[in-house]
């Protein structure tokens, strides 16, 4: 399943000439963290998603095939299409990937320097405990 | 002081006070920090955990991680799923809100007393006197010229230049910065959030804080509230701790937000058949447009300019909001390389958005696992109200200059040349369409005259109960078309106020 997420994110957020891609990011570990830390729905949703992304090139360019076997150029295209579908259902469980490809994006430094702004200080997660 | 943090299995916590407040945001800290400056003993007991500025999170998945409810995937059940966004920790919303106080409008009490039998005069009177104090004690102010920020400054010019009235915001913060994170809370300890002076406040007058500690039942007794039980739950693990029973010698104030006090209620056995009814919401939009020089949006106050013109016609208020690269890079729609080509523009980008006084009603009821589902759908009167309010921003960018607007409508181009902006009044009124955020939420225990359609009365007194509360934003019988939390905490105090009498 995270080898799915992670084909489906790196589908969506490629390296660009100007941009970092999610694969120069810390992809591994920003999933790791999220499946250790999240609530199980959360997770839930973003398999859901990734199986949808994975199993839909039927719908987007119409053939039998899972999306990680599908040509580059037909990958690119499915995943433009199926990012816009008219499946309110489906759309919103692709959604759901990008919006957790963007928080692991957004926060890596060497993109954020891309925007002049500065690395973020680390996450403490820590609490009052007395 | 007290402060009881998570507590394993094996060591039972039981305490005993004159009120117990459930939940520490808007409502539940204000409530409680009134009853212990009369003299009472206060027990707050606060699902999430207690986190000061230094253990903030940085990024959108900290935020996501450490201080939402239930990791912000809550989403309204209708004809579509829209983000319910609240917080989960000791100063519940108000720790990751934008600390914008805007006083309750002088129409909305007379449309709860001619509606609902409750408010009138004599409540605008107490909830304005209660603001008084409360602008003084949170420190409000306009916020500085330094830290308005060019998308503040952007939507001001633009507004000037459209004629309509519109201002810097006033907000709960002492010498803002303009560091652009109050939604992750503010690292700089410049947003009066409550748990930077209510809570504290109530624990240095003898108050005790339980943390990481979700009340499961009210405990009645026949037809009075007699205390609260639950167990313990660690914020990082999420393991069941100890089960603690807080016994009240006066009564029970509930103020879990409108999500969760009216299922509380209803799993404690409180009969009421206005329980969970009557939610509303002010669901908002953003409009983005692209500068030729760059914007920067998160230099400068999160949410720093405002307009309440459009408020009682046709119904919205327009807002600055700042979203961090993190949040932004996963909403702005496309895949694969045209994702990536429109990122490039981020520090060029000003995003606003317009807040609907929409008038749809939905409903809190409970999943099978005991989770809020939320049934709400926008009615199409309030989708024209959204068309309308994101035609007026996409104008707004044009006035102060944008190259070009990105409305987020789905069914539409990305991307629209000033000239183009009349194509969002043929915008689709499907909800499907818009990707709303719900973070201004009402209802669920209306306060009311009648009984039979109301939860309480107008002193936020269960109706038919002894001892039972409720103080937060699940009384409130109407939208208000402004920012809540001037309203929640006003109502709180005034409530508080007349337990001690
Ligand atoms: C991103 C965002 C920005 C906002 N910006 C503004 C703004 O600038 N100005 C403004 O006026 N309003 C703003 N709001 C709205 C405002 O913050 C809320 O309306 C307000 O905080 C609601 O107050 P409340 O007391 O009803 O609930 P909350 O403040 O949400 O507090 C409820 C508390 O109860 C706790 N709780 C829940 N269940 C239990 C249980 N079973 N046992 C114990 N504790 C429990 C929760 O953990 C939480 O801490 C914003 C909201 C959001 C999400
Ligand atoms: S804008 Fe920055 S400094 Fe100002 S209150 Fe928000 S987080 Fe704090």
């Amino acid at each position: 399943m995270l080898w799915l997420i992670k084909f489906a994110m790196r589908t969506m957020m490629p390296r660009s000439a100007e941009l970092p891609g999610i694969e120069d990011c810390d992809l591994d570990g920003f999933l790791r963290r999220m499946r250790r830390d999240s609530d199980g729905l959360y997770w839930l949703g973003l398999v859901v998603g990734a199986l949808v992304f994975a199993i839909t090139p039927i719908l987007t360019v119409y053939l039998p095939l899972p999306a990680f076997l599908l040509p580059k150029k037909l990958l690119q295209r499915h995943a433009e299409k199926i990012a816009v579908t008219n499946l309110y259902l489906l759309r919103n469980a692709v959604f759901l990937v990008r919006l957790s490809a963007g928080m692991c994006w957004g926060a890596d430094p060497a993109v954020r320097a891309k925007f002049a702004m500065k690395p973020y200080a680390p996450d403490p997660g820590t609490f009052r405990t007395t | 002081m007290t402060h009881v943090a998570f507590t394993p299995r094996g060591e039972d916590v039981e305490l005993e006070a004159d009120w117990i407040v459930v939940g520490s945001g808007a409502g539940g800290a204000t409530a409680a920090v009134t009853l212990a400056r009369g003299g009472e003993r206060v027990a707050l007991v606060e699902a999430g955990p207690y986190r000061d500025p230094g253990d903030y999170p940085s990024s959108v998945y900290g935020a996501m991680r450490d201080m939402l409810d239930a990791w912000g995937s809550n989403f309204t059940r209708g004809r579509a799923y829209w983000p319910i966004v609240q917080g989960a920790l000791v100063g519940g919303t108000t720790v990751i809100n934008s600390a914008i106080a805007v006083r309750t409008p002088a129409d909305i009490f007379e449309q709860w007393e001619r509606e609902h039998g409750v408010g009138g005069a004599a409540m605008a009177e107490r909830v304005a006197r209660a603001q008084d104090v409360i602008e003084q004690e949170l420190c409000v102010e306009e916020v500085p010229v330094d830290a308005r920020g060019r998308s503040n400054l952007l939507a001001k010019q633009a507004a000037d230049k459209l004629g309509f009235d519109n201002h810097y915001m006033l907000r709960y913060i002492k010498g803002c910065l303009g560091h652009g994170q109050c939604l992750q809370g503010c690292r700089e300890d410049r947003k009066q959030s409550l748990n930077r002076n209510y809570v504290p406040e109530t624990l240095a007058k003898g108050g005790q804080l339980l943390s990481c500690a979700p009340v499961e039942r009210v405990l009645l007794n026949g037809t009075r509230a007699v205390g609260v039980e639950g167990r313990f739950k660690h914020p990082q693990t999420r393991d069941k701790g100890a089960r603690f029973t807080v016994r009240a010698k006066k009564g029970v104030v509930v103020a879990a937000s409108v999500t969760r006090s009216a299922l509380l209620l209803q799993k404690s056995g409180v009969r009421s058949r206005a329980l969970g009814k009557n939610f509303r919401a002010h669901p908002g939009t953003p409009v983005l447009g692209v500068y030729d020089d760059p914007v920067d949006m998160n230099t400068g106050a999160t949410q720093g300019w405002a307009s309440t013109a459009f408020r009682s016609e046709p119904g919205f208020k327009l807002e600055t909001l700042s979203l961090p690269l993190d949040m932004l890079a996963g909403r702005l729609s496309g895949t694969g390389a045209q994702l990536m080509d429109r990122l490039t523009e981020f520090r060029h980008i000003a995003m606003w958005v317009q807040a609907c006084r929409a008038e749809s009603v939905g409903e809190i009821r409970s999943t099978l696992s005991g989770r809020p589902a939320v049934h709400y759908t926008a009615s199409r009167a309030d989708m024209a109200r959204f068309r309308d309010a994101m035609h007026l921003v996409a104008r707004m960018h044009v006035a102060a200059g944008a190259r070009a607007i990105l409305p987020s409508v789905y069914g539409m181009p990305y991307r629209l040349a000033p000239n183009e902006i009349d194509r969002i009044k043929d915008a689709p009124l499907d909800p499907r369409a818009y990707v709303a955020i719900l973070s201004h939420l009402f209802g669920g225990c209306v306060m009311g005259a009648d009984p039979a359609r109301s939860v309480t009365d107008e002193q936020g007194r269960v109706h038919g109960y002894q001892g039972l509360v409720v103080a937060d934003a699940s009384v409130i019988p109407t939208n208000l078309g402004v920012n809540p939390q001037h309203t929640i905490m006003a109502l709180a105090r005034s409530f508080a106020e007349n337990l001690l009498q």
